[in-house]
């Protein structure tokens, strides 16, 4: 299997005013394609670090870090924001624009991957389809309950075919009956469609839904196993 | 992303918020507004004086008058004693017999001819009007001038003293068809002579023999609707002089070699004590003058649009302080840097061009209203100086001109906000609440 992620070493520095603060102490991690991950770990354990490294927002401080074997370190702006266009993400408070219909959402992604209008005005459809939100592809964010905002971000996050789905606290905002939806969901894409997985979770619990989860504390890795 | 993405997003972005846009808008809107009212009026005052003056100073003759203010190449021709003065400061004065003078000056010039004129009465039994009376050479006058032919009754080629030529104003001065005073009538003419003490007023009766075609607007030396026109050797005896006013010279062609030197013949033949005015001269003067003024009103408009950029860029700084979490959502999508500024750039594009657009359209509506009240009451009835209607002028200069302003205005402004947003980290507007 591919690698699509791989972090060798990995320290991020930040500047808490004039106090550095050491949110990842030299991380090493890989992950393939097909694997369904779960970063784990307590508030300040670095899991956001890692989440928006791994999600091409930042870069680290030191150490490399390949993501679909690019090394995001020598990358640009621009070009951060082009392999960005290869995840997935899906965000605990959705972050849908809220002016635009869920339909509209899923197509922005793709608008922005300079796909045409008729072409992904057709995926958005299958790909609401797909999370079960036919009936609901032209209502707002705010017309959809919190499960199906989030389908409606998941399926978004699958529009431009990414190499992996990055997933931040994706059921801490909803009940746990749709949080079991959503997992379901998600279990689906990962088993029936071959997406990779990369959740980040503070609830141990969810984080054992996933074949492999890494544990981290005090910006390491303290445990990394197959479930 | 593709461009009508981009602008798609923008104008989705202005929809949300109507209220605020229409606001927005409403400033560029305003400034466009005022530049085009301004501008177009100016252009169609400058148009119609133009239009008029051509009319009353016709392209191949020259005026002469008294005072050596200066050439009319130089736009100086006003200057000195000025136009109508009998005398210059300096003591000169023009005299009816100089035309001879004049007329052996050059083989281009085919006439001159001296008026006298004087503000006085005309008094019939219908009406009392005060007139400017002007006394002319009829032949002279009526190959100087096209304008100087009757509508009614004739312009005698050797007239008696008695005999007098009225405006269409004279005869019917609500220009509605009704005459007052209509050939064959007698009419008594009066002129305050005050270069006696005491002033006494001096009259005669005349008979009406033709009252000229309407003419509109004004000359300087023209004939004019409110004109009253004597023989010019009944007004030597009725003035009691033999200064003339001004006298109008005219030439074998209109080219510009030929007005200057026959401008150039006439001032060293008396001195430099006299002015020389060309159509040419008055239109460059004129052209000047509307040009300051042009710029002038279009300066004072321009503010009100760069109040109305500020407010683009006040509103687009709050709008992007509102949209740091949506400018996160879509960098961490994909979105460049350059596309967020275009997003930003596109929806001040979008305000400027509505602005513009409807600005002109208003400001087209404004000059246009605002003309036709000036025309109605201000210009058109009082005065008795000649209808005197401003047709606003859009030329194509000013309307791209404001549509290129409006836009360049609102983009400009945008661009600091627009910046902004586009260099919002990722991290961290997402982590914006």
């Amino acid at each position: 299997m591919p690698t699509i992620v791989e972090a060798i070493n990995i320290k991020k520095t930040y500047m808490l005013g004039k106090v550095p603060v050491e949110a990842l102490r030299g991380v090493n991690l890989k992950v393939e394609a097909g694997d369904f991950i779960s970063i784990l770990g307590p508030s300040g354990s670095g899991k956001s670090t890692m989440l928006n490294l791994i999600g091409a927002l930042d870069k680290p401080t030191s150490g490399t870090l390949f993501i679909d074997g690019v090394d995001i370190s020598k990358l640009n702006d621009n070009h951060l924001s082009e392999l960005r266009l290869k995840i997935g993400f899906v965000f605990q408070f959705f972050n849908l624009i809220p002016r635009l219909t869920a339909k509209a959402n899923v197509e922005l992604a793709m608008s922005i991957a300079n796909m045409g209008k008729a072409e992904r005005s057709k995926r958005a459809v299958e790909l609401l389809e797909t999370v079960g939100l036919k009936e609901r592809i032209n209502h707002k964010p705010a017309e959809l309950s919190g499960g199906q905002q989030q389908r409606v971000a998941i399926a978004r996050a699958l529009a431009n075919n990414p190499k992996f789905l990055l997933l931040d606290e994706p059921t801490g905002n909803v009940d746990s009956k749709t949080a079991h939806e959503v997992m379901a969901l998600i279990h689906k894409l990962n088993r029936e469609s071959g997406v990779s997985i990369i959740m980040v979770t503070h609830d141990q619990k969810l984080a054992h839904e996933a074949t492999r989860t890494v544990q981290m504390f005090d910006g390491e890795i303290h445990s990394d196993l197959v479930n | 992303m593709k461009t009508y993405d981009v602008l798609g997003y923008s104008f989705s972005a202005i929809k949300l918020r109507k209220l605020r846009a229409g606001l927005t808008t409403l400033g560029v809107i305003i400034g466009i507004m005022a530049i085009v009212a301004l501008l177009s009026i100016t252009q169609g005052l400058q148009a119609t004086i133009t239009d008029q003056l051509n009319q009353g100073l016709s392209a191949n003759s020259l005026i002469v008058v008294a005072g050596g203010g200066g050439t009319n190449q130089n736009g100086g021709g006003f200057g000195g004693g000025g136009i109508g003065g009998g005398a210059d400061s300096s003591g000169f004065s023009l005299y009816v017999n100089y035309t001879s003078e004049i007329e052996s000056l050059s083989s281009n010039i085919t006439g001159a001819l001296a008026i006298i004129q004087r503000s006085g009465y005309v008094e019939s039994e219908n009406l009392n009007r005060s007139v400017t009376i002007y006394g002319v050479d009829y032949d002279a006058y009526s190959h100087a001038y096209g304008t100087f032919s009757a509508a009614t009754g004739t312009i005698p080629t050797n007239p008696q003293d008695n005999v007098v030529v009225i405006g269409s104003r004279v005869s019917d001065p609500s220009q509605n068809g009704s005459q007052f005073i209509v050939p064959g009538n007698g009419v008594s003419l009066l002129w305050l002579n005050a270069s006696v003490l005491p002033p006494v007023n001096e009259t005669y009766t005349a008979q009406v023999s033709g009252v000229l075609e309407a003419i509109g607007g004004f000359g300087i030396g023209g004939p004019s609707d409110t004109g009253v026109y004597i023989p010019i050797s009944k007004a030597e005896s009725f003035f009691g002089t033999d200064q003339c006013d001004m006298i109008i010279v005219t030439l074998a062609n209109s080219d510009k070699d030929t007005i200057a030197n026959v401008t150039k013949l006439i001032t060293d033949h008396f001195g430099g004590q006299v002015s020389v005015i060309s159509a040419d001269a008055v239109q460059a003067l004129l052209t000047s003058v509307f040009s300051t003024i042009q710029l002038f009103l279009g300066g004072i408009a321009a503010i009100s649009l760069l109040v109305a950029g500020i407010g683009i860029m006040n509103i687009m700084i709050v709008s992007l302080i509102e949209r740091t979490r949506e400018i996160g959502i879509l960098k961490a999508l994909g979105m460049k840097s350059r596309t967020v500024l275009a997003i930003f750039l596109g929806e001040s594009v979008i305000i400027g061009l509505i602005g513009a657009i409807v600005g002109i359209i208003g400001g087209w509506g404004l000059a246009n209203l605002t003309a036709s009240v000036l025309g109605s009451g201000f210009f058109g009835g009082g005065g008795g100086g000649g209808s005197f209607a401003i047709t606003p002028l859009l030329t194509p200069e000013v309307l791209l001109g404001a549509l290129g302003f409006g836009v360049g205005v609102s983009v400009i402004f945008a661009l600091y906000p627009a910046w902004r947003a586009s260099k919002l980290k990722p991290v961290d507007a997402l982590r914006y609440e």
